[in-house]
């Protein structure tokens, strides 16, 4: 009797200690969500404030006039902001999409060459591509600025495309050749004997088993290119070229108190990649899972 | 169907080599074992001849063509990989179909040739299932499947049962003979465990360290094995080995132990280590040929038991002899304990000599 | 059977005409078309810079980038910046910003993998949100924050006064004192996310059997957490903190875009202090001395890098 009394008392005892864990979890990330939300929060309340609501001392918790005029200003292809807006959107677009398609079709020979080949030399250049995102960008500014100047290439969008190729290159072949690794050889042998060639082996059975890597990728590079500041900033000094984040800098310090301009376009300017990653982030998670921590 | 000749084949790694000189003949629906231990380039021999990976040097004929230089595909070869390699993200009727579609079949023999080699190994009710959602007996046969759909005119197995539990392994072992047996085909299989081998095969390969040490049928290999390797290797429990020294007593040829005791040869053995250039011999026999006696008799060598294994119909005794374990079975009516003091005699017809230094088989002319 | 050997000899024959690592590297002269295209993009971006700027460092440079007229001036360049009080200033402000930023993230982010990793109703939709600013630019975060800080309408100096904690708004990016700390917590803010991907993603390479093994053996959720969890989670866990610690030491667009480095350098750190020195003042031969010595410490830090993951490429077993 005493015995069961014992045990019970302990059951009890430990479920108390795991409470306490969850709990102090659960405080946690109330804290962390409120740290992360409400920042991104007050950006949307204060773009639909007018510019005369924004400016108040104490603020407008929520607007007296909710508005969408600062929206309307950065759509309308009409005036001038819309269209400088609708313009650096454009090119950001571009920009990110040209480098996601060369991303994948560099990265992907390169990963599957580095998992399955034993060619001399493999090592170290496996390592000399993974260094990239160890030199900070600022190390490449000036000779990559006469380097394209030389090339014809500033000024011109193929400058960032050739840039960003290279930041998102050294982890999209590092998480793909951990795919290519987890993936045996010998579904490849067996294709080949089926009748394939390398390269259909490659298309119809390895391809489609390191699909979330290469979505993993593609998002990487997509999100890479979208936000990159630096290069775009001293690369590109014609308005009509600039992508989002130099184009909504020019904006600004040329209309200080545009606040509510301001955090709207910065809210337009995250949608794409956001969504993009939201609804892709599963594969971006399993790609780090299978492709780069699990070995 | 067609025959397969090896010639010379090497295969280098850097300065390794996994596979050294090796030449063989499979002739055309002949079922071949390649057997040898872990690492001893089997598989590297098989991918030779599919053409996964490239020769270093020598020749590959499959029918009567040259295939060296010939891709995979074009080999006409069907192979069945150890993990079985099946399609993860097909279903099992698309891994059937794969190689079909691959030769652009059209879609309705595809669909035909599928569910024929489903039904021949019953596994219609598996078509549309994930190779993941198979058992490892079930994805056993689906690999088998894939390779039987395009009736290639070699089939090229690479250890197929060696992820199966024992009683699915012997069933499926059946199932290959069998199937070998109804399309007269012409197989390689390849195996470290030398009794599917033995019982599987027309004849065995045996390698070693890149080197094809015996090519013969398995009751010849177990017979006349031609190196201790070979002796050793096939055959369970292994055949024991005791080093010895040769020497003459009373004009006669004997074996002489370190531990004092020395064996009378018979005029055939004694004609064998006559011959041999060293004095070093290396007496091998199976454990079905020693007798094991409780009293001295004559002929017989004194042993200790060391240990007592009875299996049911046998009891297998070990015992220390020269410094090496020999194994010796006998009836379980005989009581032997652990320590027990037994004497050993030799059977002197079916006693194997070596050449302690060559390693190599001794022979009688 | 005599085609067959002459083949075989003509075959030996030509691999024993060239001499040992050419033929090895000849042999595999396919494999190289894969990693070409990778290969010549890394050397052209980095490769050619790299060289550069080392050789930038030995000159001095006229403004206008007419670097013809660069003249050599052998290390000048490198004592003038350990000789200058900015430098000083700038690496203590870069050393505080990248430990702070990189050990806070890690730890927040280690805390959320954790508090995720047990399934509950709307984790999915917390996990989403939490990742958001990781995503966003740090262009737009930066003006977010730069609102959230505004000396007059900013929403903190509103609470904060509000509560009776402060007189009038605190100039957080405005003053000498507070800038470092604040800009941090907005790199924390996009930073912490990377470090909860990646250590949710290695949580979820711990064997479930070995953490029962451990509850069977009577260890506490905590003791299951040094002994089983922790262990597995190294290497992951070196990985993710020296790429936080890079990503940190090369951060540019935060201070840059808050507060320029200002006022009087308090937020300066080594990339915005070259960026200024380049393309601000023109003084290229400066800033890639900066560049050379950025590059050594980054070097560093890269060796263990590369130790991390070769320590994984290892264990992966795969050649
Ligand atoms: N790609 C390679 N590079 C270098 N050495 C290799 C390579 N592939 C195989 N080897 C070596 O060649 C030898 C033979 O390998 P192989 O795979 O043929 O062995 P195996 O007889 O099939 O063994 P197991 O029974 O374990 O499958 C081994 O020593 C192996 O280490
Ligand atoms: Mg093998």
């Amino acid at each position: 009797m005493s015995a069961i009394a014992g045990t019970a008392s302990r059951g009890q005892a430990r479920r108390r200690r795991i409470d306490g864990w969850r709990w102090s979890g659960r405080i946690f990330l109330v804290f962390i969500l409120l740290y992360t939300a409400l920042p991104m929060i007050w950006m949307l309340i204060t773009s639909i404030k007018s510019g005369f609501a924004a400016m108040q001392f104490p603020p407008q918790w929520w607007p007296d006039q909710p508005t969408l005029a600062s929206y309307q200003k950065l759509l309308d292809p009409q005036n001038s902001v819309g269209q400088d807006f609708l313009r650096f959107f454009w090119n950001s677009l571009f920009v990110s999409t040209a480098t996601t398609i060369l991303s994948v079709i560099v990265a992907v020979p390169a990963a599957y060459a580095f998992s399955r080949f034993t060619f001399p030399g493999r090592n170290f250049l496996f390592f000399a591509v993974l260094l990239r995102n160890m030199f900070p960008a600022v190390i490449f500014l000036v000779p990559l600025f006469i380097l394209m100047r030389a090339i014809g290439l500033v000024n011109t969008h193929g400058s960032l495309i050739l840039t960003y190729l290279t930041f998102g290159l050294p982890l999209a072949i590092w998480l793909l050749k951990g795919f290519y690794d987890n993936i045996p050889v010998q579904l490849e042998q067996a294709a080949r004997i089926d009748g394939a060639t390398r390269f259909q082996a490659f298309v119809l059975i390895v391809m489609p088993l390191s699909a979330p890597g290469i979505i993993a990728t593609a998002i990487y590079s997509f999100i890479g290119a979208w936000n990159e500041y630096i290069y775009a900033y001293t690369f590109l000094s014609k308005n009509e070229q600039l992508t989002l984040p130099v184009g909504i800098q020019r904006f600004f310090s040329e209309n200080t108190t545009d606040f509510p301009g301001l955090m709207a376009a910065s809210f337009m300017m995250s949608v794409p990649v956001v969504v993009l990653f939201l609804v892709l982030q599963r594969y971006f998670v399993r790609a780090l899972t299978e492709g780069a921590v699990k070995h | 169907m067609a025959h397969v000749v090896l010639k010379d084949l090497v295969k280098t790694y850097g300065s390794f080599k996994a596979v050294n000189n090796v030449s063989l003949t499979v002739n055309d629906g002949e079922f071949v074992a390649l057997v040898g231990p872990s690492g001893c380039g089997k598989t590297t021999t098989l991918n030779l001849v599919a053409g996964l990976i490239p020769i270093t040097s020598g020749d590959i004929v499959i029918g009567d063509r040259v295939v060296n230089d010939l891709d995979p595909k074009d080999r006409d070869i069907a192979m069945v990989f150890q993990n079985y390699a099946l399609y993860p993200q097909k279903s099992v009727y698309k891994n059937l179909a794969f190689p079909l579609q691959m030769r652009r079949l059209p879609k309705e023999e595809i669909d035909r040739k599928v569910r024929e080699a489903a039904r021949v190994l019953d596994m219609t009710e598996l078509l549309e299932r994930k190779p993941r959602e198979l058992s490892g007996g079930q994805q056993q046969r689906v690999a088998l499947g894939r390779a039987l759909v395009r009736d290639p005119s070699v089939f090229l197995m690479d250890e197929p049962l060696s992820n199966l539990d024992a009683k699915l392994r012997v069933q499926m072992r059946s199932e290959i003979k069998r199937f070998h047996q109804d399309l007269k085909a012409t197989i390689i299989y390849v195996t470290h465990d030398q009794l599917e081998a033995v019982t599987m095969a027309d004849r065995m390969a045996v390698m070693n360290g890149g080197y094809l040490q015996q090519y013969d049928s398995p009751a010849q290999v177990f017979a006349h094995p031609v190196n201790m390797f070979v002796a050793s290797f096939v055959g369970s429990p292994a055949m024991s080995l005791v080093p010895l020294e040769a020497s003459t007593a009373n004009g006669k040829s004997v074996l002489t132990s370190a531990e004092g005791w020395s064996l009378e040869l018979s005029p055939h053995n004694a004609q064998k280590v006559a011959k041999a250039k060293t004095r070093k011999i290396v007496l091998g026999a199976r454990h079905s040929t020693i007798k094991l006696h409780k009293s001295a008799v004559p002929g017989s060598i004194p042993a200790k038991a060391y240990t007592v294994e009875p299996t049911g119909d046998v009891t297998f005794v070990q015992a220390f002899l020269s410094g090496a374990l020999v194994n010796i079975s006998m009836p379980p009516t005989i009581a032997v304990a652990p320590d027990e003091q037994i004497w050993l005699e030799f059977d002197q017809e079916r006693m194997h000599l070596f050449d302690g230094e060559t390693e190599m088989a001794l022979k009688a002319h | 059977m005599t085609i067959l050997t002459g083949k075989a000899e003509a075959h030996r024959r030509l691999q024993s005409d060239k001499s040992g690592m050419l033929r090895k590297i000849w042999s595999h002269r396919a494999d190289y078309a894969y990693v070409l295209p990778a290969i010549v993009v890394m050397l052209i971006v980095i490769a050619y810079p790299v060289y550069y700027t080392i050789e930038l460092s030995f000159f001095n440079t006229p403004p206008g980038l007419q670097l013809r007229d660069k003249i050599f001036t052998g290390l000048d360049n490198y004592t003038a910046i350990l000789k200058s009080p900015v430098f000083w200033k700038v690496t203590s402000n870069t050393l505080i910003w990248t430990l702070a930023s990189t050990l806070i993230a890690f730890v927040l982010g280690f805390a959320c993998a954790l508090a995720l990793h047990r399934d509950f109703a709307g984790r999915g939709i917390l996990r989403a949100i939490l990742i958001i600013p990781w995503v966003i630019s740090a262009v737009a975060a930066s003006y977010i924050w730069k609102w959230i800080y505004h000396s007059d309408f900013g929403i903190i100096g509103a609470v904060l006064v509000g509560l009776g904690l402060a007189d009038r708004p605190p100039n957080f990016i405005d003053s000498v004192s507070t800038v470092l700390p604040s800009l941090i917590v907005v790199n924390i803010w996009r930073e912490f996310p990377f470090a909860m991907i990646m250590m949710m993603a290695g949580l979820q390479t711990v064997p479930d059997q070995l953490l029962r093994a451990a509850k069977v053996d009577g260890a506490n959720a905590w003791q299951r957490f040094c002994h089983v969890t922790f262990p597995h989670l190294r290497n992951v866990s070196t990985v993710t903190i020296l790429l936080l610690a890079v990503a940190n030491f090369n951060s540019f667009i935060i201070p840059w875009i808050m507060t320029g480095g200002g006022p009087s350098n308090a937020s300066h750190i080594w990339i915005t202090h070259i960026y200024e020195l380049a393309f601000g003042r023109q003084r290229w031969g400066v800033a890639s001395a900066y560049s050379v010595l950025l590059f050594m410490i980054v070097m560093s830090l890269g060796y263990f890098y590369v130790r991390a993951l070769s320590g994984n490429e290892r264990k992966d077993g795969s050649v």
